[in-house]
């Protein structure tokens, strides 16, 4: 509330995303999902019930459209009217799976309309939830391209863990009571251990900087802890039994998922994305409506 | 010598209009039109062809208004905002101007009726006591004139209201 | 058949008397028709008390979020834009047929305003923590976050209000004090209080005068920029059919629109319950009937201007979307809504249609029914299908949701209905000078001699109208 800080930082507070920004970033947490190896199994799905403390809304309710999967595997079957060559009754040839969960956007859609500011961007490049901040205007959902935000339409935990199976809760993380938004963390519980861990090892970037990821630069702040590449694994990553998700900071360049979003020509800040030959096959979802999500995926390659 | 308040009610808006007319042409001594009040159950803006031209300062107030819902809400949104730095927004600046422009047009608004609303309230003399003289028949369809006068002046002033059929005379001493 | 807008030789005190009048003695009718909306309100209470306790999956589900309460939020937030268009805008360009039936109209903005101000309250999941949308001083430095359209309504509606609420009350003053010195007992206080020792001196006209205009100065662009911060709800967001530039003009054309209908009906009911034949004359009827006609019909481009825009923008999305409004499930509702707001005004263009009360007042809420529908067919279509095909889905409103919003119209009946038995429902003060002022301009060679008593030259200005000629 003080005038004099707003004049003398002007123009740092002026800067969009486009321009750098006021913020500074720690890390810049990214996936990227190889369709090709994705064989729909929703294990990670399953995973992120276990993880993340979902509720099970049991059948009824989900037909209503009231359950949470953070991670969901979409299932989609190719039909003539959109212009397959082909239609076939087997899944190897006719479907095609895409797990979807939180994309993490740059230029979130969400965070702008929430009217108390609930839903924000960490210095981690997060997309963050901030449950006892929401007050539940469902304004993000609706604007969420994606459709990827879940509501507490119920007070689940009254019913969805009948005792012993309140035993398996995760307690490193909140049950979520209604009335409150929530969707995919990138499990920032993990991912909080794994820093505060390196930060006991001292490991430690001492200085700031810039650092450059495609030819976008992002300001780091000073002090970052260094956590290695492939030193935690979310719960999705871990279950995958074919690896079809890689996970990792974008601002190390020697990380798994760096070097596929580089090795596929995919650049954050874009819109549309070049290809120059058939062999990359990165893609966003949805990118041409400028979210900058930081979930990549890989087409999958399917005999015709 | 005393002070005395005299009203006098006329049928309607013509026949008090003729009245003031002729104090303007000084019939009475020492009473100008200046001190004449014309209570009516409607408006008449043609009175200041008798009365003069009487100022209304509301729209002073209300530029006040204006200009301070301007400046007040605009610097107020935007040292809230730069205080809040937690919250990057969807890759926004700190301070967006598009919002900020929207929330301060209405800041504008809000204040400047409030403040005319206020000068309203102090211009126009509201929120005090009526005076006894106070007819209940200018709300329905009476035209009042009333006027502050010293001894001397009190009868030629009854004349005068007689002369132009006054309904009835209200006096009192002031004291 | 009556051509004149109001009678001019009727007599002031008939004024005082036939609107005070009304506001004494409820009937029968009265007390009915508050037990209605009482229970209506307790209708929509119960199912609120059922949707607080249990949660938001009684009216909601993914991916419909909003549904039927921000629908109706808008539509009350647009019946609200009438009577600020009637009274401001009018009174600006100076068209004194306003004035017998501008009072309820603003009534109207200020309870339905006070209807729709619930609606955002009802819909947010922990309503119980609603108060942190507002801009206070936190110790921890929270605020809300500005950038959100949902924080603009909160401002606008606040604003809104706020000044519409003032504007009835400035309006009224000279009007409670002709209540004061009529009245006896609670209302002789409550009345002595409100009028604020109005006692219509020359310095209170004159600056009443100017507040008013200046009011109106303010209100005509705040009503503009209200509904156009609404539809920035829809309009400010990315998904097809909301991410629309028209949506601000759509909205406020829209607005208006269902707002004059609504002044139709409740002009016809207080005409009717009131014996207000006198005041709220057929030619004045007719008079908003055609203004009703005129709004219909900009309505009407601005969708066409719509669906072209989409159609030539050919956005695959957006495209999809518009040949499901006329195509898919929702498609009844959206033929109703071109029906009922494109086709069905046209009856206001026929004179002997526009004279017929009893059609006028089917028409008007036939024509409500059709911008509620509207502000549905804005909401829902939208959700159910937008860029993600895994959520597209329909939605049928639940039960809990028709319950509050079935109660919302108790709720602003009731705020009525206590309105036009405490207050005066028809301007007596602006229906004088409206007199006044017609009687004046029939007798012009009167008003030359009056002129010339004053002493004055007849060329020197001030000129009352045809005195030159005289």
């Amino acid at each position: 509330m003080s005038l004099r800080n707003l004049l003398e930082n002007w123009g740092d507070y002026r800067k969009g995303r486009e321009q750098g920004g006021h913020h500074k970033y720690e890390h810049m947490w990214g996936m990227a999902i190889d369709l090709n190896l994705c064989i729909g199994c929703n294990a990670c799905s399953v995973a992120c019930y276990a993880e993340n403390n979902l509720a099970v809304v049991g059948k009824e309710k989900f037909e209503k459209g009231h359950a949470l999967h953070w991670m969901r595997v979409e299932r989609y079957w190719d039909e003539p009217n959109l212009g397959e060559a082909r239609v076939s009754e087997y899944q190897v040839h006719g479907a095609s799976f895409v797990p979807t969960n939180c994309q993490n956007c740059n230029a979130a859609t969400c965070e702008p309309v929430c009217p108390v500011a609930a839903t924000y961007h960490t210095p981690d490049g997060l997309n963050a939830q901030v449950y006892n901040r929401c007050i539940g205007s469902r304004y993000c959902s609706n604007n969420c391209p994606y459709r990827l935000r879940y509501f507490n339409f119920w007070s689940y935990y009254e019913s969805s863990w009948p005792a012993p199976l309140h035993m398996q809760l995760n307690p490193d993380l909140t049950v979520r009571d209604k009335g409150v938004m929530e969707k995919c963390t990138f499990c920032v519980q993990r991912i909080r251990a794994a820093k505060d861990k390196a930060k006991m090892e001292n490991r430690v970037v001492a200085e700031g900087g810039v650092v450059n990821v495609g030819d976008q630069p992002f300001k780091v702040a000073p002090g970052r802890a260094k956590v290695q590449d492939m030193e935690f694994q979310t719960a999705c990553q871990q279950t995958c039994p074919t690896s079809a998700i890689s996970f990792g900071d974008m601002l190390n360049p020697d990380s798994q998922v760096s070097k596929l979003w580089r090795s596929h020509q995919v650049e954050l800040g874009k819109t549309s994305q070049k290809k120059p030959n058939p062999e990359l096959r990165g893609y966003r979802l949805l990118e041409e409506l400028n979210t900058d999500p930081r979930v990549m995926f890989l087409e999958r390659v399917r005999e015709v | 010598m005393a002070k005395h308040r005299i009203m006098g009610l006329f049928r309607d808006f013509e026949e008090a209009f003729n009245a003031i007319a002729e104090l303007r042409d000084r019939r009475v001594p020492g009473l100008g039109v200046d001190d004449v009040t014309l209570i009516s159950p409607i408006e008449h803006p043609e009175i200041e062809e008798v009365l003069g031209e009487r100022p209304s300062h509301v729209p002073k107030f209300t530029l006040c208004g204006a200009l301070f819902g301007m400046t007040f809400g605009f610097l107020f949104l935007s040292s809230a905002q730069a205080t809040f730095l937690v919250q990057p927004q969807g890759g926004k600046p700190v301070v967006p101007l598009p919002t900020n422009i929207v929330l301060t047009y209405e800041m504008l608004i809000l204040f400047g009726v409030l403040f005319t609303v206020i000068s309203f309230i102090i211009t126009a003399r509201l929120l005090r006591k009526r005076n006894s003289l106070y007819s209940e028949n200018v709300s329905v369809d009476q035209v009042g004139i009333e006027m502050s006068l010293n001894d001397n002046q009190l009868e030629p002033v009854r004349q005068l209201f007689k002369r132009h059929k006054v309904l009835e005379i209200r006096e009192e001493v002031v004291r | 058949m009556q051509t004149k807008d109001i009678n001019e030789d009727i007599k002031w005190a008939q004024i005082n008397k036939d609107v005070l009048r009304s506001m004494e003695n409820p009937r029968m009718g009265y007390w009915i028709a508050v037990a209605m909306c009482v229970a209506m309100v307790g209708v929509a209470l119960t199912a609120e008390i059922l949707q607080y306790t249990t949660g938001m999956g009684n009216a909601k589900n993914w991916p419909h979020m909003w549904n039927l309460y921000i629908a109706t939020f808008i539509f009350w937030i647009g019946m609200s834009h009438s009577g600020t268009l009637l009274s401001a805008i009018l009174h600006i360009i100076r068209s004194d047929w306003r004035k017998p039936i501008y009072r309820f109209a603003e009534a109207m903005t200020t309870f339905s305003l006070m209807t729709a101000g619930l609606f955002p309250v009802i819909h947010v999941g922990r309503l119980w923590n609603i108060y942190w949308t507002l801009p206070y001083v936190s110790d921890r430095g929270i605020w809300p976050n500005f950038r959100s359209p949902l924080i603009w309504d909160a401002f606008a509606v606040f604003t809104y209000l706020t000044s519409s609420a003032l504007f009835l009350f400035i309006g009224m003053i000279p009007d409670l004090a002709i209540c004061r010195d009529n009245a006896k007992g609670w209302r002789k206080k409550l009345y002595t209080a409100l009028s604020l020792g109005w006692r219509g001196d020359d310095r209170q006209w004159r600056n009443f005068r100017k507040t008013y205009l200046l009011m109106a100065c303010f209100l005509i662009p705040l009503a503009v920029s209200v509904h156009s911060i609404v539809s920035s709800d829809f309009a400010m967001s990315i998904m097809p059919g909301w991410h629309v530039t028209t949506f601000p003009p759509y909205f406020v054309a829209g607005a208006l629109y269902s707002g004059c209908a609504a002044i139709i009906t409740l002009f016809i009911c207080l005409r009717y319950f009131f014996r207000f034949e006198e005041y709220m004359t057929i030619p004045i009827l007719e008079k908003t009937c055609k203004l009703t006609f005129a709004i219909a019909m900009v309505w009407t481009y601005l969708n066409l201007i719509e669906f072209a825009s989409v159609w030539y923008g050919h956005n695959a999305a957006e495209k999809e979307l518009l040949i499901a409004k006329f195509t898919g499930p929702y498609s009844p509702f959206f033929w109703a809504m071109l029906f009922f707001g494109s086709v069905l005004p046209f009856t206001l263009a026929f004179e002997k249609l526009r004279r017929h009360i009893p059609t006028m007042f089917v028409v008007s809420l036939l024509l409500n029914v059709g911008m509620w529908l509207e502000r549905w067919m804005i909401v829902s279509p939208t959700l159910s299908m937008g860029y993600h095909p895994i959520a597209f889905d329909v939605m049928w409103p639940t039960m809990v949701s028709w319950a509050i919003v079935f109660g919302s119209f108790g709720w602003f009946g009731l705020l009525f209905l206590v309105f036009v038995k405490i207050f005066p429902s028809i301007s007596m003060y602006e229906v004088k000078e409206m007199v006044y002022h017609r009687r004046r301009v029939a007798r012009d060679e009167q008003a030359h001699v009056f002129h010339r008593r004053t002493g004055d030259h007849p060329s020197s200005g001030t000129a009352t109208p045809g005195l030159e000629g005289a």
